[in-house]
């Protein structure tokens, strides 16, 4: 549509050339309904496609050397925001980017305790740029950065996902993206349901921060995975370890924290489009973003971003899970205004979904439970279709997020957000009332809806001694209301946080102290025989955390960390009520519960030889008091519909031990050999057995092919991996219908490479998983008892960015 | 002309945000609506035993949760009574008693009879049970709302009845679907 650029201007230059064609394309498009803003968005997207220049091979290189003292600073990172490709200086200081045309580019220099030197380069062949960054360690700029970067530095175990491993997750869901991190795994109900889980723990007691503000959805169901649309983040990061001074209470396991791309702050348009298609379950995922930066009103940007997703049926090896066709429409509006002293952002995101849910896992009670286990295949099978039927989950999520922040002259900053989330769950039942009058109203037999807002206000503040540090409080208020089946009440939450962080750096040590104090008020609305009844739960709790990390050498850095956090008891465990049909057990909650409290003890260490070897191993041990979990009881709950295994919410003192590990290993610079291990070992210290419902140990073997970069295709590579699941053998004696599932393997394989049309970057990826189409069923899967898991998947993606 | 981009843009964010309005906070947190009767709930279970040849009384028994699932126990679960070398007719009646007039869920079944069947299986009790009625597939396929119960000598045991929910995959057999009714009753001939 547009012919490529040629020129040695800024970027923002180039749109008036262009701007007859796109008006054309916008106009023709201009009566169209708002859903098609999004392919309106694809559309000018495209129209960008292809600017560039022929000759794309210079490199730019340079040192860096400190202002004053003028040694070489290592770790400095360079990035070119044309091309989105960045570097590091090694421990001379020096840098090298390739890949680059004649013309002028924007380059910036970052390093921590430095100002950001962002400078306009005109390349003309190889050309070499020095930096020489000021060190401003009294200043405000390490707090700029430590704030705006979000990820700090703690002394937990952490992973971050960004990049080509990012890319290669484009199009699953969080919880599925988030499974090859060591020690993280996957719970599922089928196929399209996936909630993380951290060193064996999950929903109440991760938190998930979507763009800094605290997913509050409806977390308490193992069924109910976390609403948020993965493409929204070009950051993934899992903190492994209580975060609870942080982040606030729940955060017991740990924090994921799904992060977008800073606003642009350099004048012009910038987008990325992704396309994603399956082969199993033939979907396809469409999502685009687009940004600008002003010119002429430099401090304000904005970004659109939309995703579509669309599957059909799934199918295992042997047959076709029925009904497990899934769709989704996703969007977010950002626009932000930024000053050297001020600035101002507002965010808006929707996630809409319709998860079908597997037929066969519809039961009526526990003699069809065994039954469905007895079997080999499930007897409802059916076929392709893209339908979603009953049972079937719409959930809505919307957030909308304010934030404003000051520098307090040279203190430091101040920083006040403002969120509002609101979120609907429907569940459909399998079967529609009989009495058809009701049917007709096609109601959902259970909905929730929680709305949410909270108020954070924190204030970090500048390095004074050798100490940084943030203080900071938090407010919470939340209702929910449910309509149809009664499984958990009404009710009303206030909460109320006020923490502080201090950090000490000297050379090679840095130590950090935090502490926490949290208030908790819960009020319940309930019908007790015909009366409503509104008994106060109130809770408050301190806790702390200690950390260092040390840095041996260039090799060898160790952190440690001890921290303190709590739960109070979430509202199903208090007052849950009724059956689960997936499980066909019968949960009742405890009024009495006390909040659990635990002690989680991380420490890990990382080689990096800068060479052939780069090896990072954590190990942790986190002991619970009142651990909150469901246990069964006898006799069952005998109702009409035949009797169900009655489980009651229970407090016991429980202890998780484990180790993540992760090891690269290049065989030849090209050649990377990676192994990763995640191993648990969960116990419930009270009755002296195991822990049920906890990850086997998993392995994985990757060995990656890196090809050097030809002319126009870079970032070559394909990699092939092996995946060893164990049997989860620690499982208490008869707590379960059916023994879990034997130990599995997969092969998986993923290939990528980046094209360059002139200037222009395409990513292409494929990967296959399950690639020898394995019948095997997870123990984390709570659908295991039904079917078998996905078969052979083929993913094709695009990645256009200007 | 950039400037035209930026408006559209900004007038495109402007559209969105304005046609995607935050939904409405629910304000009914303090106090909820009364417990709906929205959702069909089975409280009773009822089978009336005729004697086809007049010769003993009618007899009843019943299964009674009237709160439905869970809350409180089930307040009544009879054990059937009947009489040695006998042919009863029995009548199956299913109801919610949570609905205000009380609703006959058994009358619904009946409209949906194809995509029903109940299993009545005796154990250690000297009884045949045979169902009477048919839905309306070509060829009919038994529904089991109305039986024939022939007792035979004196003896205790348990009768066993499920009724199974089988939309649209009726074939006569048990496997398919799920369990709607699932109740074991204690049986005493006499």
């Amino acid at each position: 549509m547009v012919r490529y650029f040629r020129g040695h201007q800024p970027y923002s230059n180039l749109f008036p050339l262009y701007c007859v064609e796109i008006n054309q394309t916008i106009l023709s498009y201009s009566s169209c309904k708002m859903k098609k803003a999004f392919f309106l968005l694809i559309v000018i997207i495209f129209s960008f496609a292809g600017i560039g220049d022929a000759q794309c091979t210079y490199t730019i290189s340079g040192k860096v050397t400190d202002n004053h003292d003028h040694l070489p600073l290592e770790y400095a990172e360079i990035y070119v925001h044309e091309i989105k490709t960045g570097a590091l200086t090694d421990s001379l200081g020096n840098y090298t980017i390739g890949g680059l045309c004649n013309g002028n580019y924007t380059l910036q220099c970052r390093h921590l305790g430095c100002e950001d030197i962002t400078l306009l380069v005109t390349v003309n062949g190889n050309t070499i740029q020095n930096f020489y960054p000021e060190h401003h360690l009294h200043e405000l700029s390490l707090i700029d950065i430590v704030a705006e970067r979000g990820t700090e530095k703690t002394t937990q175990s952490s992973y971050e996902m960004r990049g080509k491993e990012l890319d290669e997750t484009r199009g699953s869901s969080l919880g599925e993206a988030l499974k090859n991190v060591t020690g993280v795994a996957a719970m599922q109900t089928g196929s399209g349901i996936s909630k993380p889980v951290i060193h064996g723990l999950h929903s109440n007691r991760i938190l998930i921060l979507n763009n800094g503000i605290r997913q509050e959805g409806q977390q308490w169901g193992s069924e109910h995975a976390p609403e948020i649309d993965p493409f929204i983040a070009n950051n993934l990061t899992v903190l492994k370890g209580a975060n609870s001074v942080r982040y606030g209470s729940d955060a017991i396991a740990g924090v994921i924290l799904v992060e977008p791309g800073k606003l642009r702050d350099s004048a012009g348009i910038g987008g990325e489009l992704n396309l994603v298609g399956n082969s199993n379950g033939r979907g396809g995922a469409v999502s685009g973003m687009l940004e600008q930066n002003f010119k002429k009103i430099s401090p304000l940007s904005w970004r659109l971003q939309g995703t579509l997703k669309k599957s059909g049926t799934v199918a295992a090896p042997r047959y076709y899970l029925k009904n497990t066709g899934l769709e989704e429409y996703n969007f977010s509006a950002a626009a932000g205004w930024k000053k050297k002293n001020y600035g101002a952002e507002i965010f808006y995101s929707q996630f809409n979904t319709n998860i079908g849910i597997l037929s066969a896992a519809h039961i009526g009670n526990v003699t069809d439970l065994l039954n469905a286990i007895a079997r080999t295949e499930p007897l409802e099978k059916g076929e392709f279709t893209y339908d979603i039927k009953r049972p079937y989950q719409h959930i809505e999520h919307e957030l909308f997020k304010a934030k404003a922040y000051m520098f307090t002259g040279d203190a430091g900053k101040l920083s006040v957000v403002y969120a509002r989330q609101y979120n609907l769950r429907n569940e459909y039942d399998k079967h529609q009332p009989l009495n058809d009058s009701l049917a007709g109203l096609n109601r959902p037999e259970l909905q929730f809806e929680i709305t949410s807002h909270s108020v954070d206000m924190l204030w970090e503040h500048s390095t004074v001694k050798r100490f940084t540090g943030t203080i900071g409080v938090s407010g919470m208020t939340q209702g929910n209301t449910y309509e149809g089946r009664y499984f958990i009440p009404n009710y009303r939450i206030y909460t109320g946080g006020v923490y502080g962080i201090e950090r000490w750096t000297k050379n090679k040590l840095q130590l950090e102290a935090g502490v926490r104090y949290d208030y908790r008020h819960l009020q319940v609305f309930k019908y007790e025989n015909n009366i409503i009844v509104s008994p106060v739960y109130e809770y408050q709790n301190t806790s702390g955390t200690v950390g260092a990390i040390y840095r041996f050498n260039k090799n060898i850095t160790s952190n440690i960390n001890i921290g303190t956090a709590w739960r109070a008891p979430a509202v199903n465990e208090l007052y849950s009520d009724g059956i689960h049909h997936g499980t066909a057990t019968y949960e009742i909650g405890n009024r009495e519960l006390k909040p659990e409290k635990a002690v989680n003890s991380i420490a890990s260490i990382q080689y990096n030889n800068h060479d052939k070897w780069i090896v990072e191993m954590s190990a942790y041990y986190n002991t619970f008091r009142n651990f909150i979990y469901l246990q069964p009881v006898l006799p069952p709950t005998v109702t009409i519909h035949g009797s169900f295994p009655t489980l009651h919410y229970t407090q016991v003192n429980a202890r998780f031990m484990g180790i993540d590990a992760q090891v690269n290993y290049y065989i030849i610079p090209q050649l990377m050999l990676t192994g990763k291990a995640s191993v648990l070992r969960a116990y419930n210290k009270t009755i002296d057995d195991y822990l049920i419902q906890m990850p086997p140990d998993r392995f994985q073997g990757e060995l990656t092919y890196n090809f050097k970069s030809i002319k126009k295709l870079k970032d070559s590579y394909v990699s092939i991996a092996g995946i060893v699941v164990n049997k989860q053998f620690r499982v208490p004696a008869n707590s379960d219908y059916a023994v879990p599932p034997p130990a599995y393997t997969l092969l998986n394989l993923e290939a990528g490479t980046t094209f360059y049309f002139k200037k222009q970057p395409l990513t292409v990826g494929i990967g296959g998983t399950n690639l020898l189409n394995t019948v095997y069923r997870d123990y984390m899967n709570r659908f295991r008892y039904y079917a078998d898991e996905m078969g052979r998947n083929i993913t094709l993606r695009l990645k256009v960015s200007i | 002309m950039k400037t035209t981009i930026q408006h559209i843009a900004f007038i495109a964010l402007l559209v969105i945000s304005v046609f995607t309005g935050c939904k409405k906070d629910k304000d009914e947190v303090v106090i909820p609506p009364p417990p709906a009767n929205e959702s069909e709930v089975m409280t009773t279970f009822k089978l009336t035993f005729t004697d086809s040849a007049g010769a003993v009384p009618i007899a009843n028994a019943q299964f009674r949760d009237p709160d439905g699932d869970g809350g409180n126990t089930a307040i009544q679960f009879d054990t059937i009574k009947l009489f040695a070398n006998k042919t009863y007719i029995v009548n199956t009646l299913i109801l919610d008693e949570t609905q205000n007039p009380v609703d006959t869920i058994s009358k619904e079944i009946q409209e949906e009879a194809n995509d029903h069947l109940f299993f009545y299986t005796p154990a250690t009790i000297n009884a045949t049970i045979t169902i009477l009625d048919q839905d309306t597939h070509i060829p009919s396929l038994p529904l089991g709302l109305q039986t024939k119960w022939k007792t035979m000598t004196a003896s205790d045991g348990t009768v066993h009845i499920v009724l199974r929910h089988q939309p649209g995959i009726k074939d006569g057999t048990y496997a398919p679907g799920e369990t709607d009714i699932d109740l074991t009753f204690q049986v005493k001939i006499e």
